[in-house]
């Protein structure tokens, strides 16, 4: 008898919940704003800018870097005027988790807040599952740390980004390679994304410059890599290069080191956390190891070390990996509605494209493609190098 | 007022079946048109879609788990052959696109045929190490798929899946699948309720009380058990085919062990063998965090103003999903040692697992008398 | 292929094959007594490895500190890792599983992957995302070098720390009263409580023995990687659980063997070629067919009953075996056959496809040649072991020790 009424009492709660969830949904889409229009003077106006970032999961510390860096440069460059109108910038801040099945939920939920642009994803594989409902709504994206490659190549002309890919990252770490006359190379992933898109890149530069590359792989989450360890002692390398990210990268270099090798360690900038040494049993099995980033040199930025200390009067915490490219991805955002005069997304993504704009980083232009270039074009020496001294990651050119 | 709702309640529990079953169906055919007259954001409609997706999976798994009382942990990886079916023929990874009922049919067939084959061998076994082998069977399918980079693209995934096209319609927007997905929940239930009280769902709900009382009286457990997994596969690749198609782009980290776990949590929240219950735990398990969330992040400083609860914002702002892993595990403890015929229970699985409870053993005897004097079907 | 690089894939093939058997033993002993396979096993032995982790970070062992005060931290947390640990073991199965003594054994099951899914992410809601690290300077760092390969002298340490345990398991079970106990609620509960075995304090302490063992390797596994992340239980318990099966479930030496195969399997097939994996695949065929030849027909032989006994007939039975294409498949699909005739043919059927198909693997491996397994497979070769073995022989390598209910 019990259970039965407990049964009754959950078929009308039931009832009771999906009827005033109904009605609660339709109160609160009142709200949104349809955009500009277009040459009233002397208004303000607030326009809406879309964070899609991931602030828990595995990286959540590169979306905390990002949204507080958005949170800077919304403070900077709120206020802004075209034609008389003041544009007031309020960001709308979606965490997806790094899950790329949460994506399209965040990406849907920022487009019906009425965002004119967003900034995000944080990764690729988020970018590839919103993009489609971006492009839909005609808003444009501009990733600050999505770097892998054929994303600006499938043909979605609403996405940028401010960072540089991977297959220039992993040709430089390649190149690096070459140039410590490397005659045996160790190329190790994780089996994510990101490390598998970057190691093939670096394996293939390594083995067009002639020398003899050992493929090896772990797995995300891995504890123990003595078979991998066993095989990379067995074909005695020069370089051992590791694409994956940190935590994974000084499980290896501990035991490699462990194992005797004396080889020479590199990494691209998944491993360019100081914490690396924590994971690899100090600093010592890390000491002289090599990395890259897989944006500018942070050294050679115009505004960097204004935006740095900042940032860190602001958080706190010293600023973390692509928090500039983030803060320059609003910037142009900024400044392609500035050059459009509109706040439609189709006149921003046209404008994005024309735009050259005067960031953090230095002088920015977007090309066909999306993808951002430099005036005056450039390769990998674009790439910023880093070794690691002492307890950190000391830039080196 | 304790009066009141015994008498709301008593009405709601006289009400023959078939009017919960119009009721819910008008109630999801009624829900995308709230927001195509604009009096719901796009994202309830997403959301929904993914509900129903989650209910093929739940309903579909509920034939395994529920019916037959077999416990298959690698559920997500029939999903994942389904998906992956529909991403390499329809999209622009080897630039082919083809019809829509060839690869749904494939898909089916395919996560049918890969049911099939880890049956044959491992149905001999006890239950429980079904359980492991389904498992080990669900991760070397989703590493498979990882590592098989010529066909599958690795982890970088397959982007850019083409939308189907129906018989000339095609298919694109959130309100175009739910109703896609509506039909094929709709289907799904009503053949699966028809298979229920069938020959053949009795002998699975024999198979689960008792098997070998059930051998001896005629039921062939081998191919009873072996119908249930290759069934539920099949409805696992249906799931799948669709959900590729809505979410244009799929990667193996859709496919973790952790989506197996929340269906078995929507089955088991739900009630095992009962396929209100199934549909109920997906509705449940995969919209209230999103609710939760919302209310707390939304609505709730919509309505009393911005300093609205700040801690819980920020605690659902960065701790959420934590939480909700740590409560679904809970959720299924407590389940199945308070209430382990789920929410909405299934009759015959109640009295299963109240067999020591004289209440329920009262019931039964009263039943196999009400049936014996011909008042009453033996339907359960 | 040098002969280090083949020692070195061995010796940390034992390595990681002892832990996995710390961690194997408490899934064999809770499945030889309840019939349970316990999968918040390998989230006890996490939970294990940070307590451990988080007592010394507590303590502040660093470099400066004198040796025997390092011991003495040491020691104090493994104490603290082994109560606490046994106390979760305890907890766990008083409050999850002892509920479900009496319903079906999918409903336990059901509650211990909902403990496991719990405790993982308690573990992350306690102790944050980010991995654990175990201060270093506890860790002894020597190292002997033997063949051109480093043995640490860690290893050293994880593997005979784990054969003593072992051996005192060992003890427990087959010399104790406890241990007498245990056999006797592993063979038929209630008989032993009508014997007056106290049932559930037995299981009890099955569950804090379990927990205990699993502490010990998730300390030592601590100190070996530096390192310990809330998810790194999971696998480690899947492949535990794999080698327990592998070994014949709720057998204690079995675990142990289980163990070391699997260790091996996964250090060998990824770093050897397939050239001398296929050597290893002989190696199981010649012990395929001593099983088809000599020793099953031997037993079957022996199951003859005396009434029956006749030379004709035992060699009847023997011919099945030795001439299995021809005379099993015959018999098979015979109309009348002999019941014993008709097991044995099946039997034989299977073993003979079993060795058909090691053949096959040696014979396309010594074809491949040089080339090698890449790593990226190396946990789907656990897993395909773990399917390999449930499919052809469930009952694992040494046999089940316990009296098999239906």
């Amino acid at each position: 008898m019990q259970f039965e009424r407990i049964r009754r009492i959950l078929a009308l709660g039931l009832v009771l919940v999906l009827a005033l969830s109904t009605f609660g949904l339709g109160g609160c889409t009142q709200d949104t704003d349809d955009g500009a229009d277009d040459g009233a003077t002397g208004t303000t106006e607030t326009i809406k800018i879309g964070v899609h970032t991931s602030l828990t999961g595995g990286l959540a510390d590169y979306g905390f870097a990002a949204s507080e860096a958005l949170k800077i440069a919304a403070e900077d460059f709120t206020g802004f005027e075209v034609d008389g109108t003041t544009y007031e910038i309020e960001l709308v801040i979606k965490d997806d988790k790094g899950e790329p099945a949460e994506a399209p939920i965040v990406a849907q939920q920022l487009v019906d807040e009425g965002v004119v642009a967003v900034i995000g994803t944080l990764t690729s594989g988020a970018a590839n599952a919103a993009l489609p409902i971006y492009q839909t709504a005609g808003i444009p994206m501009i990733s600050g740390s999505a770097t892998r490659p054929d994303l600006t190549e499938l043909g979605f002309e609403n996405f940028f980004r401010t960072c540089l890919r991977d297959d220039l990252q992993g040709a430089a770490i390649g190149e690096w390679a070459l140039e410590l006359e490397a005659a045996k190379v160790v190329v190790m992933d994780d089996r994510g994304d990101y490390a598998v898109a970057l190691g093939n890149e670096v394996q293939a530069t390594v083995e067009a410059g002639g020398a003899e590359v050992l493929r090896q792989e772990g797995q995300e989450g891995d504890q123990d890599f003595s078979a991998q360890v066993a095989n990379i002692m067995g074909f005695d390398p020069d370089v051992v290069i590791f694409t994956g990210y940190h935590r994974e990268a000084g499980l290896l270099f501990k035991q490699l080191r462990e194992a005797g090798s004396d080889a020479q360690f590199m990494g691209g900038d998944g491993i360019k956390s100081n914490e690396i040494a924590q994971g690899a049993g100090g600093a010592a099995n890390v000491e002289g190891a090599f990395c890259t980033f897989g944006g500018f040199a942070q050294e050679g930025m115009p505004g960097y070390a204004d935006f740095a200390a900042k940032f860190l009067e602001v958080t706190g915490v010293e600023a973390g990996p692509y928090a500039e490219n983030n803060y320059d991805a609003l910037g142009a955002v900024v400044e392609a509605i500035k050059a459009s005069g509109s706040t439609v997304g189709a006149d921003i993504i046209e404008a994005l494209h024309d735009v050259t704009y005067e960031g953090v980083q230095g002088t920015l232009q977007f090309d066909e493609n999306g993808d951002v270039t430099v005036p005056g074009g450039g390769g990998t020496d674009l790439i910023p190098r880093f070794e690691f001294k002492g307890e950190a990651w000391e830039f080196l050119g | 007022m304790a009066e009141m709702t015994a008498r709301v309640s008593g009405f709601f529990g006289r009400m023959p079946r078939w009017v919960y079953v119009v009721i819910a169906l008008a109630l999801a055919i009624a829900f995308p048109l709230l927001e195509q007259f604009g009096l719901m954001q796009t994202l309830w409609l997403r959301l929904g879609t993914r509900v129903l997706v989650y209910v093929l999976l739940a309903v579909g798994l509920n034939l395994v788990l529920g019916e037959t009382g077999l416990l298959h942990l690698g559920y997500v990886a029939f999903f994942a052959v389904g998906a992956y079916t529909t991403a390499i023929l329809s999209s622009p990874r080897f630039g082919i696109q083809w019809n829509f009922w060839v690869i749904v049919a494939l898909a089916m067939g395919l996560s049918m045929l890969f049911g099939f084959l880890i049956a044959v061998p491992t149905l001999r076994l006890r239950g429980d190490y079904l359980a492991i082998v389904t498992l080990a069977f669900g991760e070397i399918t989703r590493m498979t798929l990882n590592n098989w980079e010529t066909l599958t693209n690795g982890p970088g995934g397959i982007p850019g899946i083409y939308p189907p096209n129906i018989f000339g319609w095609t298919v694109d927007s959130p309100l175009e699948f739910f109703y896609v997905l509506l039909v094929a929940v709709v289907i799904v239930i009503y053949l699966l309720g028809n298979v229920k009280d069938s020959r053949i769902g009795r002998a699975w709900n024999a198979l689960r009380e008792d098997e070998i009382a059930a051998h001896h009286s005629g039921v062939r457990p081998m191919r009873a058990k072996m119908l249930a997994v290759v069934m539920s596969s099949g409805i696992a690749g249906l799931a799948g085919a669709i959900f590729a198609y809505y979410q244009q782009f799929i990667n193996p980290t859709y496919f973790l062990f952790m989506q197996s776990t929340i269906v078995v949590c929507m089955v088991v929240l739900g009630g095992m063998g009962s396929i209100p219950g199934a549909v109920l735990g997906a509705v449940v398990l995969d919209a209230t965090p999103e609710v939760i969330r919302q209310a707390f992040t939304t609505w709730l400083p919509g309505a009393f103003g911005r300093d609205f609860l700040p801690g819980v914002q920020s605690a659902l702002q960065t701790d959420f999903d934590r939480y909700r892993m740590a409560i679904f595990g809970l959720v299924i403890v407590l389940m199945v040692i308070f209430r382990p015929e789920g929410l909405l229970p299934n009759k015959l699985w109640k009295r299963e697992v109240h067999e020591e409870d004289p209440r329920e053993l009262e019931k039964t005897h009263q039943h196999l008398f009400d049936f014996e004097e011909g008042k009453q079907d033996l339907e359960v | 292929m040098s002969p280090e690089h083949i020692f070195s894939l061995t010796i940390s093939g034992i390595t990681v094959g002892m832990i996995y058997a710390l961690i194997a033993l408490g899934y064999t002993m809770v499945y030889g007594v309840l019939q349970l396979i316990n999968f918040a096993h390998g989230e006890v032995f996490t939970v294990g490895g940070y307590i451990a982790a988080s007592t010394l970070i507590w303590a502040g062992v660093d470099g400066t500190t004198p040796l025997a005060v390092k011991i003495g931290y040491f020691g104090l947390a493994l104490l603290v890792s082994l109560v606490l640990t046994a106390a979760l073991g305890w907890l766990i199965e008083r409050l999850a599983y002892r509920p479900l003594r009496q319903q079906s054994r999918i409903i336990a099951l059901l509650a211990a992957i909902g403990t496991s899914i719990f405790l993982q992410n308690m573990l992350v809601i306690v102790f944050g995302p980010q991995p654990i690290i175990m201060p270093t300077a506890i860790v002894p760092t020597g190292f002997v070098e033997v063949f051109g390969a480093r043995i640490r002298v860690l290893q050293v340490i994880i593997i005979v720390v784990s054969l003593v345990l072992m051996a005192l398991l060992t003890w427990i079970v087959k010399g104790t009263r406890m241990g007498k106990a245990m056999r006797a609620t592993s063979q038929d509960r209630e008989a032993a409580e009508m014997m007056g075995i106290e049932t559930n304090l037995t299981i009890s302490f099955t569950f804090v023995m379990g927990s205990s063992l699993a502490a010990i390797g998730g300390f030592l596994v601590a100190m070996y990687y530096g390192s310990l992340q809330f998810n790194t239980g999971f696998l480690y318990g899947l492949k535990a659980f794999t080698a327990a099966v592998l070994g014949g479930i709720g057998n204690i030496p079995g675990a142990v063997v289980g163990s070391l195969i699997l260790g091996l399997a996964e250090n060998w097939g990824v770093g050897l070629t397939l050239e001398l994996l296929a050597w290893l695949f002989v190696l199981g065929v010649l012990v395929g067919l001593y099983f088809q030849l000599v020793r099953a027909p031997r037993r079957r032989v022996a199951h003859i009953a005396e009434e029956f006994r006749t030379p004709e007939y035992e060699s009847r039975v023997r011919n099945v075996y030795l001439f299995a294409p021809v005379l099993a498949v015959k018999t098979l699909f015979s109309e009348r056959t002999d019941a014993l005739v008709y097991v044995s043919a099946q039997h034989a059927v299977r073993l003979m496809l079993g060795n058909a198909i090691l053949a096959a693997v040696a014979i396309a491996f010594f074809m491949a040649g040089d080339i090698q397994f890449s790593s990226k497979w190396q946990h789907v070769i656990s897993f395909v072991v773990l399917m390999a073995i449930l499919m052809f022989r469930p009952s694992g390598i040494l046999g089940e020790n316990i009296v098999e209910k239906v």
